[in-house]
């Protein structure tokens, strides 16, 4: 991608100091990048949808229209405009469950992966400024969680707690944390390092507090890159996790929900299972690019 | 360029050729049956069987598969519902606790040995005395079999017991070989089991297949349609349905009601439908200081919903609305209660107002997801159908081991949605759910009659009486509304043309009965 | 080298106690499997006579100590399902795991080396568009979305592939795609910028500038260079591969460790449970490991420190 190179022309200084981008900056470098704005367009229209999704969707998700089941999209024979993307075997309005399907997905993404920070971020800072045994305990807990993928962790806990919309941010923010702790360590052990660091701390500065007026500036980029694309990761995992029987459960609608209902249907109702697909899959797509383009703006240090 | 994509090419190649060695062994492509498979039955089940231990299980469906290696001493008759005989000869009642059989000389287990009384006797007896055993319970009426001579025997039960032939004619009824088992122990029967049923066992290979191959000997003559069974575990739905539409097995069960219409519609392939033994009904809570203690509401609650509407519009018309849990073919059933249902908006709403709830009240279903034949749906649609009569139900779906957690620990609130089997076809089991002591604290419903007439057919050996007795107990029971009865479900399994099968009530698969076309 | 060997090694063991604790805390939890062992019209009674006679009722750490006394010993308990011990049947599905597995990086290999290396040496081209929004795309798909169109499409309209099973070459195909893209995805982005790194570089210039023709230059200096960095991803892809064969065995019935954990799950099954997450993560930490050492073996730039 083109952005890559460019990066590679701007001096470290300019990341340190977001201030000085303007909004204006931001944008024109959006401009430049095809896939940066796609992703953008996208993610911003998704985020809309699912805040105004009472005043956008036609229907209620939950309405059930028993005089009209399986009735296909509009332009297909039998379908209309009443239920524009069809409805499933209750008479469900599609398009309106998709609409507001998108704010539990996207809730569930945005929540666990903030509450994965947090945990990831207090982990990483304990861990680095302590040092020593505390530090390798916490290191031995993040090689834990990464021996065990994340959906079998999250398998386990719902299937012992049961699927609800606050387990599932619990769940997916407890098996997320990992990566945010690794990169917040691994800043504060090479600021430690850092001869201002040293030179402050020898003359008695209380030096955590200067740790944190540094580290802060330096992990805030790659931070927004890892949050992007985990964002991503929960919306696919929570689907997987809805196919396995072990999602959200109704009346609450996520995007996965709704595809895995569909998905008896597929053969019979394609709609049914294809259009929350292609909500997930755009959406995911849109976060993918908005994330390698943040990265490649912020932060060309980190690659994958 | 060229060079270029010869390069592609070579690393295509190289990684085939490493496919070619990532455990795969023969090439096969054609998923229609070539001939020499046309002696082998395949059969796609939802689930894998649990164990061979057949008295350690509670799984109907685990016993379908089982029913084609072992036999029962008695077998029902699911048309007539009448006892005919299995292993056993004959039976007759000897006095109010005892049974005396007499077995068909000349049965052979798989490994040669010939069933005697000594095998009854092993088998029966373990699981009535071993109370580890997941069947215990429905057999510790068993007091003893006692010996009388190599082909006779007597089953001596601790009281009366009327429904014994039901009992023995079900899960864990199973005759086991007492000689092989105790020579080799039980984890060496447990890897390669024998009975004495038509097919016998080849391997099993969990959560993929069982196979099982035909017995020359068996007694009642050699099964002449097939060679092998394979049954095959797809616990996804449309992967089943896939299997069966493109030939790769021949019959499947548990088609889900979003493909019957296809299945109907696909030339080589046909929908068999058949009436469970299986009722799904709403408890409710007759608990103090729930409004469905009034009977009052929980008739207003039994009219406002309409079955019929359920049945034909979740359902596809498959099922039978009905106000009983004890079906046809059950012992104790009343025709009366069966194939009707009540409702009338106007009169419920009578009732909430005579019953003190003239703008309704509010009230929790808990409703399991993916368990029953549209249970999610089932509820959703009661709950519409009860906001009618301005009742307003907030329905919680749950994943089927949370469902049985919460009823477990009695957290259950004012109602829930249930389908119960009844694998012994006697209305002793089906109305045991209204018993007082059983469900105290949890369902709370109390009836002095009932409970009387519940105690007196249980060990009533007058079978005729004890019919009368069931009967009548079924009609206070609706007039009382004690649970919202919706419908017996329907079986539906999926069959290829090429051979003939028509499912049983009692969901099992007798291979014995399957014929190619 | 031998001492990085070590160190890392003995780092496993607190990793697996940590791991074994979490499980073992979940599974206390998560109660006993009594209620569900039985059918719906168990009374109290007899959920009471099975929880007796099993002996489901001791504290927390004696059960626990139990517990790990008994792992050391390789008794990872007895499932109550199957009434075999655990290990012995997780060990059983592992091969069915490890051929789907093998042959979703086999498919993942064939995805990525040629689109990564297309989309590098022609940057910014259509192919290049391609291949990266290809990959992007084989991200974003839910797995067992992807898996059920594959059955629909290659089964059952066109009829080339057996639907579900194991067994014959043809069974493997599909899941192996099904498992396999996910992994392409990330491999191939891994191989472009790899690619784009070496190409680069002053050696790969200076051949350029000395007339070698550019096949020659991509495969034999960017190429091998960049397969580094493929050979430890597959190592470290370890996790997330396991975590797809859970929803791709469940949609082709693939008889593996995926399935069972997931009918674990739902019957509380917790001894299998627990020891099939303890192997996977054993596996995985392994894997990690060796990524780790054929690293430092494959790039001499790396010193053991």
């Amino acid at each position: 991608m083109e952005a890559e190179e460019r990066v590679k022309e701007l001096e470290p200084s300019d990341f340190s100091m977001p201030k000085r981008r303007t909004i204006r900056n931001w944008f024109r470098l959006l401009w430049r990048s095809k896939t940066g704005l796609v992703g953008f367009v996208i993610v911003s229209l998704v985020t809309l949808i699912a805040i105004f999704a009472p005043f956008l969707a036609p229907h209620d998700p939950l309405e059930i229209d028993a005089m009209n089941v399986h009735q296909p999209p509009f332009w297909l024979e039998g379908g209309s405009m009443t239920h524009a993307l069809g409805t499933d075997h209750v008479g469900h309005d599609i398009l309106s469950r998709i609409i507001y399907g998108a704010r539990v997905s996207l809730i569930v993404g945005v929540f666990s992966v903030v509450l994965a920070g947090i945990i990831g971020v207090v982990v990483g800072l304990i861990s680095g400024f302590y040092g020593g045994w505390v530090d390798s305990v916490l290191m031995r807990l993040v090689d834990s969680f990464l021996a065990v993928p994340n959906i079998l962790f999250a398998l386990v806990i719902l299937g012992v707690f049961g699927p609800s919309v606050m387990t599932l941010i619990f769940v997916l923010g407890v098996t997320n944390w990992v990566q945010y702790a690794r990169l917040v360590r691994g800043e504060v052990l090479s600021i430690k390092e850092q001869d201002y660091v040293r030179a402050a701390r020898s003359i008695g500065v209380k030096n955590n507090k200067l740790m944190i007026q540094h580290l802060l500036p330096n992990v805030i980029s790659s931070f927004i890159v890892i949050s992007t694309l985990s964002v991503a990761t929960t919306i696919i995992l929570e689907a997987s996790l809805s196919f396995l029987g072990l999602g959200i459960q109704p009346p609450t609608i996520s995007w996965g929900t709704i595809l895995s209902d569909g998905r008896d249907y597929i053969a019979t109702s394609w709609w049914l299972a294809t259009f929350p697909g292609i909500a997930i899959t755009i959406t995911v797509l849109g976060i993918i690019f908005l994330g390698d383009w943040l990265r490649d703006v912020l932060d060309p240090r980190i690659k994958q | 360029m060229r060079k270029w994509l010869t390069l592609i090419l070579i690393s295509v190649v190289l990684v085939l050729m490493a496919c070619g060695g990532g455990g795969s062994e023969e090439v096969d492509a054609d998923p229609t049956v070539d001939p020499e498979d046309e002696r082998t039955l395949t059969i796609a089940v939802g689930t894998d069987m649990i164990s061979f231990d057949i008295h350690n299980h509670t799984n109907t469906s685990t016993e379908a598969i089982h029913v084609n290696m072992f036999d029962y001493l008695v077998k029902r008759n699911n048309d007539t519902g009448e006892m005919e005989s299995g292993l056993a000869e004959t039976f007759e009642l000897v006095d109010d606790t005892t049974w005396e059989f007499e077995l068909f000389e000349g049965v052979k287990f798989h490994n040669g040995d010939e069933l005697t009384s000594e095998d009854v006797k092993f088998s029966l007896e373990r699981v009535a005395h071993d109370s580890e055993l997941l069947e215990h319970t429905n057999y510790m009426q068993i007091e003893e079999v006692e010996i009388i001579d190599d082909y006779t025997f007597r089953i001596h039960t601790e009281n009366p017991e009327p429904a014994l032939l039901n009992r023995i004619s079900r899960i864990g009824s199973g005759i086991l070989p007492s000689e092989y088992i105790e020579e080799n122990g039980m984890d060496h029967f447990l890897k390669e089991p024998i009975g004495t049923g038509p097919f016998k066992f080849v391997e099993w290979e969990r959560d993929s297949k069982i196979v099982f191959e035909v017995y020359d000997d068996y007694f009642d003559g050699k099964n002449e349609e097939w060679d092998e069974i394979v049954f095959r575990v797809i616990p996804e739905n449309s992967t089943r349905v896939s299997e069966l539409l493109t030939g790769g097995v021949d019959i499947a069960v548990n088609m889900p009601p979003s493909d019957w219409d296809r299945i109907k519609e696909t030339e080589g392939v046909s929908l068999a439908q058949e009436d469970s033994n299986r009722t799904l009904m709403i408890f409710v809570r007759g608990t103090e200081g729930y409004p469905t203690e009034d009977r009052k509401v929980r008739e207003a609650l039994d009219l406002a919903i309409n079955n019929e509407a359920i049945v034909e519009s979740l359902l596809d018309g498959s099922g039978t609305p009905t106000i009983t849990r004890v079906a046809p073919g059950n012992f104790g059933f009343n025709e009366e209660l069966y194939d009707t249902y009540n409702y009338d908006v106007e009169r419920a709403k009578e009732l909430l107002d005579e019953a003190g709830y003239p703008d309704g009240f509010e009230m929790t279903l808990h409703s399991p997801r993916g368990r029953y034949l549209q249970d999610a749906e089932i509820s959703e649609m009661v709950a519409g159908m009860l906001s009618e009569i301005g009742v307003t139900v907030n329905v919680e779906y749950m994943e089927w081991s949370n469902f049985v957690e919460m009823r477990s620990a009695g957290e259950n609130e004012d109602a829930f949605l249930l389908g119960l089997g009844n694998s012994m076809f006697d209305a002793a089991n089906a109305l045991d759910w209204y018993d007082y002591d059983r469900f105290e604290g949890t369902l709370d419903y109390y009836n002095e009659e009932i409970e009387d007439l519940l105690f007196e057919a249980s060990r009533n050996m007058d079978l005729d009486e004890r019919d009368a007795q069931y009967q009548k107990a079924q009609e206070l029971l609706a007039e009382d509304a004690a649970a919202i009865v919706l419908h017996q479900e329907s079986i539906n399994i999926g069959v290829n043309d090429r051979v003939e099968f028509v499912p049983t009530m009692d969901e099992m698969i007798y291979v014995e009965s399957i014929t190619r076309k | 080298m031998a001492s990085f060997l070590g160190r890392r090694i003995l780092q496993i063991i607190p990793v697996l106690l940590i791991i074994s604790f979490i499980v073992f805390v979940l599974v206390f939890v998560a109660g006993d499997p009594v209620v569900l062992m039985l059918p719906e019209d168990a009374s109290q009674e007899e959920v009471e006579l099975l929880r007796e006679s099993l002996g489901l009722d001791r504290p927390f750490l004696v059960q626990y100590g139990n517990y790990v006394w008994n792992l050391l010993q390789g008794d990872f308990g007895t499932s109550f399902r199957y009434d075999e011990p655990a290990l012995q049947v997780v060990l059983e599905r592992f091969p069915a795991t490890l051929e789907l597995a093998l042959a979703a990086i086999v498919v993942a290999i064939a995805i990525a080396i040629p689109f990564g290396i297309w989309s590098a040496t022609k940057r910014n081209s259509p192919i290049d568009l391609v291949a990266t929004g290809g990959a992007v795309l084989g991200k974003a798909m839910p797995n067992f979305w992807l898996g059920i169109m594959l059955i629909l499409i290659f089964s059952v309209t066109l009829g080339i592939f057996p639907v579900s099973g194991r067994g014959t070459f043809m069974h493997v195909v599909l899941p192996a795609i099904t498992l396999g893209t996910g992994i392409a995805a990330e491999m191939t982005r891994l191989i472009r910028s790899n690619m784009i790194e070496v190409l680069g570089q002053d050696y790969v210039r200076t051949a350029k500038s000395k007339g070698l023709r550019t096949v020659n230059v991509v495969y034999k200096h960017a190429f091998r260079n960049s397969l580094i960095p493929v050979i430890t991803i597959i190592a470290l892809q370890t996790s997330t591969l396991i975590g797809g064969t859970l929803i791709t065995e469940t949609v082709f019935a693939w008889p593996g460790i995926g399935q069972l954990l997931i009918q674990a799950v739902h019957t509380r099954d917790m001894s299998i449970v627990q020891a099939s997450v303890m192997m996977i993560a054993i596996i995985v930490i392994l894997m990690n490991l060796l990524a780790d050492v054929l690293y430092r073996l494959l790039d001499p730039r790396i010193r053991y420190d």
